[in-house]
């Protein structure tokens, strides 16, 4: 069956079968970040944003996302332009074996566009969703409150003409 | 490596003697003395790179979904070939019966294996990744006509998709003659149980066996004499403690790609902790050359012991031979759970005998250990209950450790990070904390009574091995450290209790120890090589499973090299390319596969300082190499490593590429120490508690990468929690697991963590690459015996089996009342 979807921004006409799941549409045409770990729900390594919502994209019917926009962790950064919540997990060591790392961004992200000033145990509601085996959930943790901060201040950059660019720059300077 | 870097002991380690016999040593010379070489022990103001927080060296690729798991090769086979095994759904019987008919006639189907395949080997093996021969028994064939859990492979096929393969996979039949199953450890030597294996078809048995009995192997070891210890003592206590099944739950599920290639060999792309042994065990159980196999590790999504072993490759290859396809076999979470590997159940007997000062005088365990359908590290997981935390108390004169190893029908136990001493600390820090309340100390100070210090042989290491060469001498130990800053920030000495008359709070310790790689059974290589430009290509055999080692190892060398750790890049881990090494197992990678980068550094050092003589026109010892430059420090001048790089690969009159070599190896195997604080809530009316905080203080010498530490120590405390708080299997009384997915299994989340503090007590061991030790396994010991005798501090009552519930502590509190 063709499915019509707006895959980070691209909108595309992809070939599946009617069993597959929106994970099996998206590996199956290149967007390999979405990790298959459980195919239940449970794990949230296949999180992707759909219109707007984390969802785990492994128990969700590709029929049913038809028509959907979906952006996924490749609609992110690059690895000399990251997003700031990517660059908030390579600077706090956020990461390990790195297989939860595109369901810990991208329901990041999308928690944060919902509430982009969390406290801590908004921030830990927030990975809830994704079971972590390596890091313990502490340095996510801090990663999340950091990427809400580096967000406040790139907004505040855009607003301001530029004038807190030095203080980013700084931020950055931290990364090694 | 020089001929001269050889005899004075790098590793310090055992040196030549003058007759060209190695000098192992006896206890006679102190250990200390043996020489550490020059530089090992940077000063932190000296240091460039190591201890620095040097980013990850795969974090980029990560974040940004481009990092490639095995699964993530699959678009580069157009024609791949999908894998589904048709597992055994009773729990002990013989297969009488496989009707595959209806499965071969199906579109899309090239391969349907049986047991009785010819291209299916029938050799016995073991899964085990360990050093050459295994010490564990081959008792495992690829496919199982005896069946001896539920999940044992009996028929493996290969299809265009994965759905035509698992269609295929409900359309066989099989028909069982069912045995009874051996479903409790405890009775598994029974002399009525059933017999779970044939002796007569298992080679390379261990000792003990005796399969009549189902018991895979046994040990015994005594120093001195814990009989007349306990006779003569008037203050004997004996405790008993259970530990249960918990599952890797490693995010990545096991995963391998097989293909023939154009030169009709083998390659496989493989999430596995152990390459080297792989390769080894394939050739053996196909008869394959060596030579004509290629195993390549992609990123891997973790092991924790899961991977030291060889689960799927077998079936992979066996179906790339049959349909002469490239095939990938990606296993379920289902799969995960029931039919891959395990950490062990455990009943552990700890008796100890101390004298009227607060002495330990004699320590005895026994161990009976549950490996579950086969015997996969069955013996040596066993081993390291007792040889892991025992030599925390390495003064105790009289000691003796015992183990029997038993099989059931129950999922296969095996290599867990921790590799037994989980259920071991279990045991001993418990049992220390009754024995200290026993004798009215105080938990602490009767640890810092007899805890262990640098400058005491450890004989306990030892006491399985029976010889002198797994004798250490501790050469770093900031046991006392950690001790003390984990009071200070749990807050030990002013502990506050909860208003409510039925909340009570408590603190447990309990102290812990690892070893850095297996002591005498390990081999670590690399070979670094310079780039025209000055920048280095590492290939190091030792495996990142993401823990960071790739990154740990730039930083060694570049801090032999005066370069930036962003000049090296590292290439780990592939059969044809890396140097050979062990693999990632044991915490061996930064004290043994660091120890050989540094070697190989320092061996590349060498002739990078040559080149500098020569162009600077001075002698290499008043040369040193720092921020990409050699410079003269007679004449003051320098040379960058680029011009060097220009000037030895395209000099007029000399040309030679700049390159290091080199293996290590050694008997030694330090410990890293700690100190695991728990602080508990108890609610006396429903037993259910909170943990309030976690503190470890770990002493893992110098620690290369500190956050990248910080990170082993945080995740290795969360599975040691879920040990602690919630891990086990379920069956039903046929042996049917009922544990089959993350939500039945209930693996903690971010939002049931309490909060962590980590800290790093710096010391120095010589032996060791900079003087780091290990890190990844030590903080998975503590939580289960911190929390317990938290629990007893705060309401005096003593929890022994685990995982520590509610229900659990309620029923304790009654039987107390």
């Amino acid at each position: 069956m063709d499915l019509e979807l707006t895959i980070n921004g691209r909108q595309q006409t992809l070939d599946a079968e009617p069993a597959d799941s929106l994970l099996d549409v998206l590996r199956d045409n290149g967007y390999t970040g979405a990790k298959r770990g459980c195919d239940t729900g449970d794990c949230g390594y296949c999180t992707v944003i759909v219109d707007d919502d984390p969802v785990q994209s492994c128990v969700t019917p590709a029929k049913k996302a038809d028509g959907a926009t979906v952006e996924t962790i490749e609609s992110l950064g690059e690895q000399e332009d990251l997003h700031p919540v990517q660059a908030a997990f390579v600077d706090n060591s956020a990461l390990q074996c790195g297989f939860c790392i595109p369901g810990m961004i991208m329901n990041t992200t999308a928690a944060l566009r919902e509430n982009p000033d969390p406290t801590e145990a908004e921030a830990r509601e927030a990975i809830e969703p994704v079971l972590c085996r390596c890091t313990g959930h502490k340095k996510p943790v801090e990663a999340v409150l950091d990427a809400a901060d580096r967000i406040d201040s790139a907004e505040e950059l855009a607003h301001d003409g530029g004038h807190a660019a030095a203080e980013l720059d700084d931020k950055d300077g931290e990364s090694q | 490596m020089s001929e001269k870097a050889n005899r004075s002991g790098p590793d310090g380690g055992p040196v030549e003697s003058e007759s060209g016999e190695p000098d192992v040593d006896t206890g006679e010379r102190h250990p200390m003395e043996w020489n550490e070489p020059a530089g090992n022990n940077v000063a932190p103001e000296d240091r460039s790179f190591i201890t620095e927080p040097v980013e990850k060296y795969d974090a980029r690729k990560i974040v940004t979904g481009e990092a490639k798991y095995t699964s993530d090769y699959r678009r580069e086979f157009p024609d791949l070939l999908e894998t589904a095994v048709l597992r055994s759904d009773v729990a002990h019987a013989h297969v009488t019966e496989i009707d595959t008919s209806g499965a071969e006639e199906m579109d899309g189907v090239h391969a349907v294996l049986t047991p009785d395949s010819e291209i299916v080997p029938d050799t016995v093996y073991t899964s085990a990744g360990q050093g050459y021969p295994e010490p564990t028994p081959w008792d495992l064939r690829v496919l199982r006509k005896k069946v001896r859990m539920v999940g044992d492979p009996i028929v493996a096929v290969a299809a265009e998709d994965k759905r035509t393969a698992e269609r295929a996979v409900r359309k066989i039949s099989v028909e069982y003659d069912e045995l009874e199953p051996v479903l409790d450890f405890r009775e598994a030597m029974d002399p009525e149980a059933p017999q779970i294996h044939e002796a007569a078809a298992i080679e390379n048995k261990q000792p003990g066996a005796d399969y009549e009995i189902n018991r895979q192997s046994s040990f015994d070891g005594e120093i001195g004499d814990v009989e007349s210890a306990f006779d003569s003592s008037n203050s004997v206590l004996e405790t008993e403690w259970e530990t249960p099944y918990q599952s890797h739950c490693v995010p990545e599920p096991h995963t391998t790609i097989a293909k023939r290639d154009e030169d009709d060999r083998y390659h496989l792309i493989s999430s596995t902790q152990v390459p080297y042994h792989t390769r080894r065990q394939l050739s053996h159980l196909f008869d394959i050359p060596i030579r004509d196999i290629r195993i390549e590790k992609p990123r891997i999504g973790a092991g924790f012991g899961s991977k030291q072993a060889m689960v799927i490759e077998p079936i992979t290859l066996a179906l790339t031979m049959a349909t002469d396809r490239p095939v990938i076999y990606e296993t379920t979470r289902k799969e995960q759970f029931h039919a891959m590997r395990s950490r062990h159940p455990m009943q552990i007997t700890m008796k100890t005998a101390v004298d009227d000062s607060g002495n330990l005088e004699a320590m005895e365990m026994d161990v009976l250990s549950n490996t579950g359908a086969y015997g996969p590290h069955g013996m040596t997981v066993a081993g390291n209950v007792g040889t892991k935390p025992l030599p925390i108390y390495p003064r105790v004169e009289n000691v003796r450790f015992a183990g029997d190893i038993v099989h059931t029908n129950l999922p296969i136990a095996a290599a867990q990070r921790g590799y037994g001493a989980p259920q071991g600390h279990f045991a001993v820090e418990s049992h220390m904390d009754e024995v200290a309340r026993d004798q009215d100390l105080d938990p602490i100070e009767f640890r810092k009574q007899n805890h262990v210090q640098e400058g005491d042989l450890d004989e306990i290491a030892a006491i399985l091995a029976g010889d002198e060469a797994h004798k250490r001498k501790i050469r770093s130990c900031g046991m006392e450290e950690c001790i003390d800053r984990g009071r200070e920030a749990i807050g030990y000495d002013d502990l506050e209790q909860p208003e409510e008359e039925h909340l009570h709070r408590g603190i447990g310790l309990a102290l812990v120890a690892q070893g850095s790689g297996v002591a005498g059974a390990e081999l670590g290589a690399a070979h670094i090589k310079m780039n025209e430009d000055g920048s280095f290509i590492l290939q190091v055999g030792g495996v990142d499973t993401g823990t960071g080692t790739d990154t740990m190892v730039s930083q060694i060398a570049s801090e032999v090299l005066g370069c930036d750790p962003e000049d090296i890049v590292v290439y780990s881990s592939d059969t044809d390319i890396s140097p050979f090494d062990y693999g990632a197992y044991a915490s061996s990678t930064t004290y043994i596969s660091g120890q050989s980068v540094k070697k190989a550094a320092e061996d590349a050092k060498e002739s990078l300082l040559g080149w500098g003589a020569k162009m600077l026109d001075a002698e290499p010892e008043t040369l040193t190499v720092q921020d990409g430059n050699v410079h003269d420090t007679e004449s003051g001048e320098s040379v960058s490593l680029e011009d060097i790089g220009y000037e030895a690969h395209y000099g007029e009159d000399d040309r030679a590429q700049v390159m290091g070599e080199a293996s290590h190896s050694t008997d030694t195997s330090p410990p890293p120490f700690g100190a695991q604080y728990v602080d508990v809530t108890v609610n006396e009316n429903t037993g259910e508690y909170e943990i309030n905080q976690l503190v470890f203080a770990a002493d893992l010498g110098v620690a290369i990468n500190p956050p990248l530490a910080e990170g082993q120590i945080e995740g290795g405390q969360s599975m040691s929690l879920e040990l602690a708080t919630g891990a086990g299997y379920e069956f039903t009384d046929e042996g049917q697991p009922k544990t089959l997915s993350y939500k039945q299994y209930g693996m903690p989340r971010s939002t049931d963590h309490p909060p962590m503090e980590t800290i790093l007590v710096e010391t120095h061991e010589p032996s060791g690459p900079f003087g780091a030790k290990s890190v990844a396994e030590l903080p998975t010991n503590g939580v289960p015996p911190a929390l317990s005798n938290a629990i007893k501090d705060a309401t005096g009552v003593r929890l022994t089996t685990l995982p520590i519930t509610a229900e659990k502590v309620k029923a304790a509190l009654e039987s107390r009342d």
